[in-house]
């Protein structure tokens, strides 16, 4: 019995001893890597030991979410105790329907571990250093970005006797390049492997290095309507806000543009298919159970457009009725407490049968490609009322070419409105994960039409 | 705390003596209690304790940064052991530098009456529960979503630096989110709101927080019932102190960043305007504003969701006047980049916990209030709007492209503000075109909370902004998102 099973029981046995219900034990132990750059040097360099015991506790309704960094069995006793007490003065909560209960074997998934990363920061300063000089060389004037790895081994076990474990690697870098303060470009690779990564790296670079090149003398753009082309990395932001919303708990106190009315309604254009798949061999967000022991899969979200259905955990799917998708995480608001509630694990969009080239040579409209964009946010989120920012490489397409890089403009529009006029999926499908994106998400290229596009009035 | 003190007396000495030219070790203990509820019923409640150490180091010209709650010595040893490795393998062809600055000894505390873990759990819910029962008496149907989080944070902290620097400190912040949805007649209307300051128990009572929190949703409901679509295009606006601060914290605190400056968060936050501005002038010279733009970013009020008196660098807090009369006067510095602009740090270096590094972060960022009185700001305006909260806003990543988008708005006429509610009126504009309209502030002020994102991993840290009402002048109103 390894030492991590010792204190899943441990505190399995400390909570039933206190009279709990339900519990669940789940420890992920590992190392995080960071090395950050700017100014093409690294500028820290930083490496965490994380060792987190998170414990859910259930007494009828009433339920409680705690984690207990470093645990020992003392600490793990102590804070069981006080929180057994806690959750006693806790009222009912009616979401609450109760946890996967039933025994259940789970799936292996060799491909999300590559042993190589264990000695993986021997090397990768160095790498982090020829992907910065690569991008230069391909034309960048200064080069920043981040690169994480890192392992860890997550293993869980619920009083129902549901026990698995699994191990994890990942890495995600992204890079940005500048030729002058507002022509940049920037690359992002992520991958549970290290195969190719060195490649990887210098390709992300030389891809940012040419975006950013092609970003030099940009002019203020105008604002209207156009057809807009999202790469994968502004698709995966943009409709992530959707995805994001397939939480039932979310629907329920109006932070999705998504209703129970709109499932097995076409709300997307034909083309659009998308599935949550938590068994991708290359998935950041691949894993074998959810947090309460439930096997988890794959997962249809759209067909066709239509919207098939809902990301589900054992509560949720009880109070709706359906089927449980094994989508349970650990979920809050952004501060505060946790709870048990659906959340997606890899979002993958099926790509389509353009290349980028045939999506812009199509393009008979004026249209602005967005190569990427940061800070989302809404008017109204059931609504689905937002704006996006562009950033890096912005271009006006006329008559099915690249005319000129423009700047300072703004994607003003509402969510299902994108989705229902999706025009053109690319062949692309890229693993998408950064700042700005965080959830695992398989994106391709994605042309919308007749999106409104603003910019500052003075 | 006392074991956390010696381990991290312990970790500076294990630095030192294993190739460190500098190290800085940082022990937090902290309690978060919080809870969420959704229309009256409990959605989550917990109390987490955490205690770790951050430790970060300088060698050979490279930065090393680790953290582990294991605050045991063979661990720190090992931790540390592989920061520097990691720090020396950067092979920056310039090295990192950090400011000099005054070695201190000091102890500091957020001022507290009662604390969170004196209050009884059920009176903690009660609050929460008699506020949704308020709304529902009160608005019914008109309000039919309502969501609300309690956040109760307290942490004891000590820093110590290679140096001979240590900082012992103990705060307590106290925030509420209400995120709500109004219906009205043209569709639903949005708002979340957050209350928060550096408090005990107490600032509920002190602040009228059950109060503020009806008026508010009072407002959002009559916006949802009543405002409607118009036609302005030209207009006078007169925003609130809430409107105000967040101008000040987007288009004024954030590009004063020196990290942004000099590109250091350029794959992440971005960089900034002012890099343009500094090296056509000297701070002092460069006009930004018109004369009556005055911004402060002030750690040292107490209170405020931003209080501290020295920083996670052990550097005194102080005011830092941004923008002085509309000249751009001051930027946020930590001692990386004050030793890059070879001056002194004005102690803006926070971390949000153990796990992050300390980076440049704003604390309570504000227009000064001016002479104006609420009432003499809208004697002159032919045809205006009064924009008192907003909803969806956003900037780009120089900070220099706005856009703020209206909920509670009235329409001005005749140096009146009428009881016409305008439905979600844009302000997308430049922060020249803010700060170079502006003609007018009032001597009112306002201190709205809220957190402030940056750096990767993102740190959202507790920050006010605010200030006074202030008029700007002839503005073309933005394009709608449809």
């Amino acid at each position: 019995m390894s030492e991590n099973e010792d204190f899943l029981k441990v505190a399995i046995e400390i909570a039933q001893k206190e009279n709990i219900d339900e519990v669940i034990a789940q420890r992920i132990k590992g190392k995080t890597y960071q090395i950050r750059f700017s100014n093409s040097l690294i500028d820290n360099s930083k490496i965490w030991s994380n060792d987190i015991l998170e414990l859910f506790l259930a007494k009828g309704k009433r339920t409680t979410q705690i984690d207990i960094e470093a645990p020992n069995p003392t600490k793990i006793r102590n804070t069981i105790i006080k929180a057994s007490k806690f959750l006693l003065k806790l009222p009912e909560s009616f979401l609450y329907n109760g946890m996967e209960s039933n025994l259940h074997t789970y799936k292996k998934l060799d491909q999300i571990f590559d042993p190589k990363i264990m000695s993986f920061s021997e090397k990768a300063p160095e790498l982090v250093n020829t992907a910065i000089q690569t991008s230069l060389e391909s034309g960048a004037k200064k080069v920043a970005g981040v690169l994480y790895f890192g392992y860890s081994k997550t293993e869980l076990m619920t009083n129902y006797g549901n026990e698995g474990s699994y191990d994890g690697s990942y890495y995600r870098f992204t890079i940005r390049s500048f030729v002058d303060a507002e022509s940049s470009g920037q690359g992002i690779v992520c991958s549970r492997n290290l195969s190719g990564v060195e490649k990887k790296f210098s390709q992300a670079g030389i891809k940012a290095g040419e975006i950013a090149k092609m970003a030099v003398g940009g002019t203020q753009g105008h604002p209207g309507k156009y057809d807009v082309i999202m790469s994968p990395t502004v698709a995966a932001n943009v409709l992530g806000q959707v995805f994001d919303g397939l939480n039932p708990i979310k629907i329920m106190i109006g932070m999705s543009p998504l209703k129970n009315k709109h499932i097995g309604k076409q709300i997307a254009s034909e083309d659009f298919t998308v599935v949550d798949n938590a068994l991708l061999d290359n998935g950041l967000g691949s894993r074998p159970f959810d947090v309460e022991g439930t096997p988890t899969g794959k997962t249809p979200i759209f067909t066709n457009g239509i919207l098939e259905g809902l990301l589900h955990n054992t509560s949720t799917s009880k109070m709706e009725q359906v089927e449980n998708t094994g989508n349970s995480i650990f979920f809050d608001f952004g501060i505060g407490s946790k709870f048990l509630a659906p959340g997606p694990s890899n979002i993958v969009i099926s790509g389509g049968n353009y290349t980028l080239e045939e999506i812009i040579a199509e393009c008979k409209k004026p249209t602005i490609y967005l190569t990427s964009n940061w800070y989302t946010r809404f008017t109204n989120m059931m609504d689905g009322l937002f704006s996006t920012i562009p950033r890096d490489g912005m271009f006006l397409i006329e008559n099915g070419e690249i005319k000129k890089p423009v700047r300072k403009l703004r994607l003003s529009d509402n969510l299902l409105r994108i989705c229902s006029n999706i025009s053109a999926i690319g062949k692309d499908v890229q693993q998408i994960y950064w700042w700005e994106v965080v959830t695992p998400t398989f994106s391709p290229t994605i042309k919308v039409n007749d999106c409104t596009i603003t910019a500052a009035t003075q | 705390m006392e074991n956390g003190k010696d381990i991290a007396d312990f970790a500076v000495n294990y630095g030192v003596s294993h190739g460190a030219s500098y190290i800085e070790a940082r022990v937090v203990d902290s309690r978060d209690e919080s809870y969420a509820t959704r229309n009256g019923v409990i959605l989550s409640g917990g109390i987490t304790y955490l205690c770790g150490i951050a430790i970060r180091v300088l060698a050979n010209g490279g930065m090393g940064f680790c953290s582990t709650a294991n605050l045991t010595k063979n661990t720190i040893e090992a931790v540390i052991e592989e920061a520097i490795k990691l720090a020396k393998a950067s092979k920056r062809k310039t090295p990192i530098t950090f400011s000099d600055e005054k070695v201190v000894q000091a102890k500091w505390k957020t001022p507290v009456k009662i604390k969170f873990e004196d209050i009884s759990i059920e009176e903690k819910q009660k609050f929460m529960f008699d506020i949704d029962k308020i709304l529902n008496k009160e608005f019914r149907f008109k309000l039919p979503t309502r969501t609300f989080l309690l956040d109760l944070y307290s942490d004891e902290k000590y820093i110590v630096t290679s140096e001979g620097s240590k900082v012992e400190s103990e705060n307590s912040i106290i925030s509420t989110i209400s995120f709500n949805t109004a219906k009205g007649k043209a569709g639903g209307e949005q708002r979340m709101l957050n209350l928060g300051g550096t408090s005990g128990w107490e600032w509920i009572e002190e602040n009228n927080v059950v109060e503020k929190i009806l008026d508010d949703n009072k407002c959002l409901v009559k916006a949802a019932r009543n405002a409607i679509e118009t036609n302005l295009n030209e207009v006078d606006v007169v925003i609130s102190g809430e409107v105000a601060g967040i101008m000040a914290h987007e288009n004024v605190g954030h590009p004063s960043e020196a990290d942004r400056i000099l590109g250091r968060e350029g794959a992440q936050a971005g960089e900034s305007f002012y890099l343009d501005l500094i090296q056509k002038g000297n701070l002092g010279d460069i006009k930004i504003g018109r004369e009556e733009v005055t911004i402060i970013d002030d750690p040292t009020r107490p209170g405020n969701s931003g209080f501290y008196l020295y920083d996670d660098e052990c550097v005194k807090a102080r005011p830092r006047y941004l923008i002085k009369k509309g000249m751009l006067n001051e930027l946020l510095l930590n001692r990386e980049y004050a030793s890059r602009y070879n001056t002194k740090s004005n102690a803006a270096a926070r971390a949000i916990s153990y796990k992050r590094e300390p980076i440049i972060r704003m604390a309570n960022t504000y227009f000064a209030p001016g002479d104006f009185t609420f009432e003499e700001l809208f004697e002159d305006i032919k045809t205006g709007i009064y924009m008192k909260s907003f909803t969806e806003w956003n900037i780009d990543d120089r900070r220099f492209q706005s856009k703020y988008v209206g909920l509670e708005v009235y329409l001005i006429e005749n140096g009146e503000i009428t009881d016409t509610m305008i439905r979600r009126p844009i302000l997308e504009l430049t922060t020249f075109g803010i700060l170079g309209n502006v003609d007018a502030v009032s001597k009112d002020f306002n201190s709205p909370h809220g957190y402030c994102g940056k750096g990767e991993p993102m740190q959202g840290v507790p920050v006010w902004l605010g200030g006074p009402h202030v008029r700007l002048r002839n503005i073309n109103l933005g394009g709608k998102n449809k």
